[in-house]
């Protein structure tokens, strides 16, 4: 029996997410195609996974902690800390930016062939995990040489880290959908959100410490309102023995990610009916 | 009574889409009022918008096995329904019910990515096109037998010549197995070689009873692909049926029997200060003229405003609507008074090089005043018209049959060859 197909103005969602399931295999073509292609041409590879976090730790170490003077977690070494930040924040950020871009960027295959357009952005995704797990490597190399050097020893919480890397994957990702349907009509926010995230990057703790810096502050709460919050604060949680569980900021990310998902979803449907037609 | 299954049933199908214009400029004083007033009720809106069906109630049902050409000029609605069956955009209005897979290769090699190696490209736009690993993994043989790159298969694409790159990425789309085909003038790539290589895949993909919709703009391919036509115009369908008949009214939606062509009434385009009535053809009783014969017409122009700096452009385009060449009146036509007509007779000088063929003669009126070029009328389609393959003395012009696909739109005089 052949499978009927019907297509009609603002057609029948039933139908896409049979399509969704008819053509998984494609995440994991354009996955592994964002894989290869960035590492590929380079001369070191898979290093520049390696190299850019680290220069990145170094420079955020040398600003907040040297020059800025803010205190680390506890006595874990100030390294562990930005680095531990640094995961989650470049996995947040990088599927953000392609979540909202998805229609401006991939706008060329988009105008010749039909898949659900979900598919893309959720490769995109997978590849960046990728690149999240490289980075994890890295954090675990480093937190051997703590350990002889200072005696670091992390959590075993440690063990819940792939959870709550998801977690951050599908917040960026699904916080980009929704700005992916306004980003098809208002080409600014192409401009604004390469500035909004590195704004945010201040603004989130990345780099720092929430409890030993602001502990007391009365603002503490307004500034666990960025969804940024809870969930980097939840993963340093689970690599850093001596913090404490900041349950306030973790339902904050939760409760933000339970409004976006279903909202990410609507507004990207709502826009790849006939996005073709304006872009 | 045709009982095999309906594998496509379009019903009344439309396609809108929203064109803007900037607000016109009032020129008196209450119309500015109103316009600040409007921009005032309304702070974002910053344009005029007009409807506009790209398909407007299309219906037609493809059973199976049907190999269906759609032809019709440009603009006609033929991209839009592509689009809308391949399900890239939806549309606006009606309903389409399909049985079966469908793939559409609209454009050969989408998502190929010059990075990778041939290898992972196939699984790569094979994964777009809908197939699974699996079935990649089982055509690959066959789609690299077919596309003939051999050993640079696990080369990156961008190393590939551009004929290899196509080769390949045709022989992806190929290798598919859906119910129903559509294919977009993809044939059009590749050497002549591999051009008929990839015909002869299509009739075979065509034997094997798929259901194939074809959109050409080369009759050839349509009249060796296809077993029904359906001709397309200005978003309708004008004819549905016999290959043959349906070439001959798409060729023919250009009568050259007339002589006499009303335009009052065409879709205004430009500022309309003058427009274009209607065009005459004085010196003989139907639009062919013998190859390297001016070509002579009357135009009526009837003035709204007072124009003074008015000019005249002719285009000819084939009656695949691309543009041949066009030219401009030198001098600038005498001044014509609000309200009042008159009439030019037209030489087209240096025409005589068109090349024996069907065309259509578009004519335009612009001022241009500092540099400035203001449109006033715009026909793109104002008269078809024939050169004839012959002489005034009947004598054929060319030992060879003229097929301007293949041999141009432009006939040189002369050309010489001596013994040296």
């Amino acid at each position: 029996m052949m499978q009927k197909t019907i297509i009609e103005p603002n057609g029948h969602n039933m139908q896409y997410w049979k399509d969704l399931w008819r053509y998984r295999e494609l995440a994991l073509n354009f996955a592994k195609r964002d894989v290869t292609v960035r590492y590929k041409q380079t001369v070191i590879g898979f290093g520049w996974a390696v190299i850019s976090p680290i220069i990145n730790m170094l420079l955020m170490t040398f600003i907040f902690g040297g020059v800025a003077g803010l205190s680390s977690e506890g006595d874990t070494p100030y390294y562990i800390l930005v680095y531990t930040g640094l995961i989650p924040w470049a996995l947040l950020s990088k599927s953000l930016q392609s979540g909202a871009g998805t229609f401006i960027n991939n706008a060329g295959i988009m105008n010749k062939v039909y898949f659900p357009r979900i598919l893309s952005p959720l490769g995109s995704m997978l590849a960046f995990l990728v690149d999240t797990a490289i980075s994890f490597g890295v954090l675990f190399i480093m937190m051997i040489i703590f350990f002889f050097l200072e005696g670091f020893v992390p959590s075993i919480r440690i063990l819940l880290c792939p959870l709550v890397l998801v977690w951050v994957a599908v917040l960026g990702l699904f916080a980009g959908l929704f700005l992916s349907a306004f980003n098809v009509k208002w080409r600014d926010l192409n401009q604004l959100l390469p500035f909004l995230i590195s704004i945010g990057q201040y603004a989130s703790p990345v780099a720092y410490s929430v409890s030993e810096n602001f502990g007391d502050k009365w603002w503490l709460p307004i500034y666990c309102i960025n969804p940024a919050v809870g969930i980097l604060e939840t993963f340093k949680w689970c690599i850093i023995d001596s913090m404490e569980f900041n349950s306030f900021a973790f339902f904050m990310s939760l409760g933000w990610t339970a409004i976006l998902i279903p909202l990410g979803i609507k507004f990207f449907r709502k826009t790849e009916r006939t996005f073709v037609d304006i872009v | 009574m045709d009982n095999r299954p309906v594998m496509i049933d379009l019903q009344n199908v439309k396609k809108k889409y929203v064109i803007r214009h900037n607000f016109e400029k009032p020129e008196s004083f209450s119309g500015k009022l109103k316009l600040v007033a409007k921009r005032i009720l309304h702070p974002t809106k910053k344009y005029n918008t007009e409807d506009f069906y790209a398909l407007n109630g299309v219906s037609f049902q493809v059973r199976q096995g049907e190999k269906v050409g759609i032809i019709g000029k440009n603009g006609a609605g033929k991209s839009t329904l592509l689009k809308i069956l391949s399900r890239i955009t939806e549309p606006s209005d009606g309903r389409i019910e399909m049985l079966g897979k469908l793939s559409a290769m609209l454009e050969v090699g989408t998502g190929f990515n010059g990075e990778l190696t041939g290898r992972e490209n196939v699984y790569l736009n094979g994964a777009i096109l809908g197939m699974t690993k699996e079935e990649v993994d089982s055509k690959m043989d066959s789609i690299i037998e077919f596309s003939e790159v051999g050993r640079f298969i696990d080369t990156p694409v961008k190393r590939y010549s551009s004929g290899m790159f196509v080769r390949l990425a045709f022989a992806v789309a190929a290798n598919l197995e859906p119910d129903i085909l559509i294919v977009d003038e993809v044939l059009a790539v590749g050497d002549t070689k591999f051009q008929r290589k990839c015909i002869e895949k299509m009739m075979n993909i065509a034997d094997s009873g798929k259901t194939i919709l074809y959109v050409s703009h080369q009759m050839q391919t349509i009249q060796q692909l296809c077993d029904r036509v359906i001709v397309l115009k200005e978003g309708k369908v004008i004819y549905d049926g016999d290959v043959a008949r349906g070439i001959e009214i798409y060729t023919e939606t250009v009568d050259v029997d007339k002589t006499k062509f009303d335009l009052t009434g065409h879709k205004p385009r430009g500022s309309q200060m003058a427009v274009i009535e209607n065009i005459e053809i004085t010196d003989r009783d139907n639009c062919a003229w013998f190859y390297n014969e001016p070509i002579k017409f009357r135009v009526r122009i009837k003035a709204n405003e007072t124009c003074k700096k008015m000019r005249m452009y002719f285009i000819v385009r084939d009656l695949n609507v691309n543009n041949v060449f066009g030219k401009s009146e030198t001098a600038i036509l005498p001044a014509i008074e609000k309200g009042t007509t008159y009439e030019l007779e037209c030489s087209v000088g240096n025409a005589d090089i068109l090349a024996p063929g069907k065309y259509i003669a578009g004519v335009e009126l612009f001022e241009k005043e500092n540099g400035i070029i203001s449109m006033q009328d715009i026909v793109p389609e104002a008269f078809p018209f024939e050169i004839l393959g012959e002489d005034e003395k009947n004598q054929s012009v060319e030992p060879i049959f003229w097929e301007p696909h293949y041999h141009g739109r432009m006939m040189l005089p002369e050309t010489k060859t001596e013994l040296i």
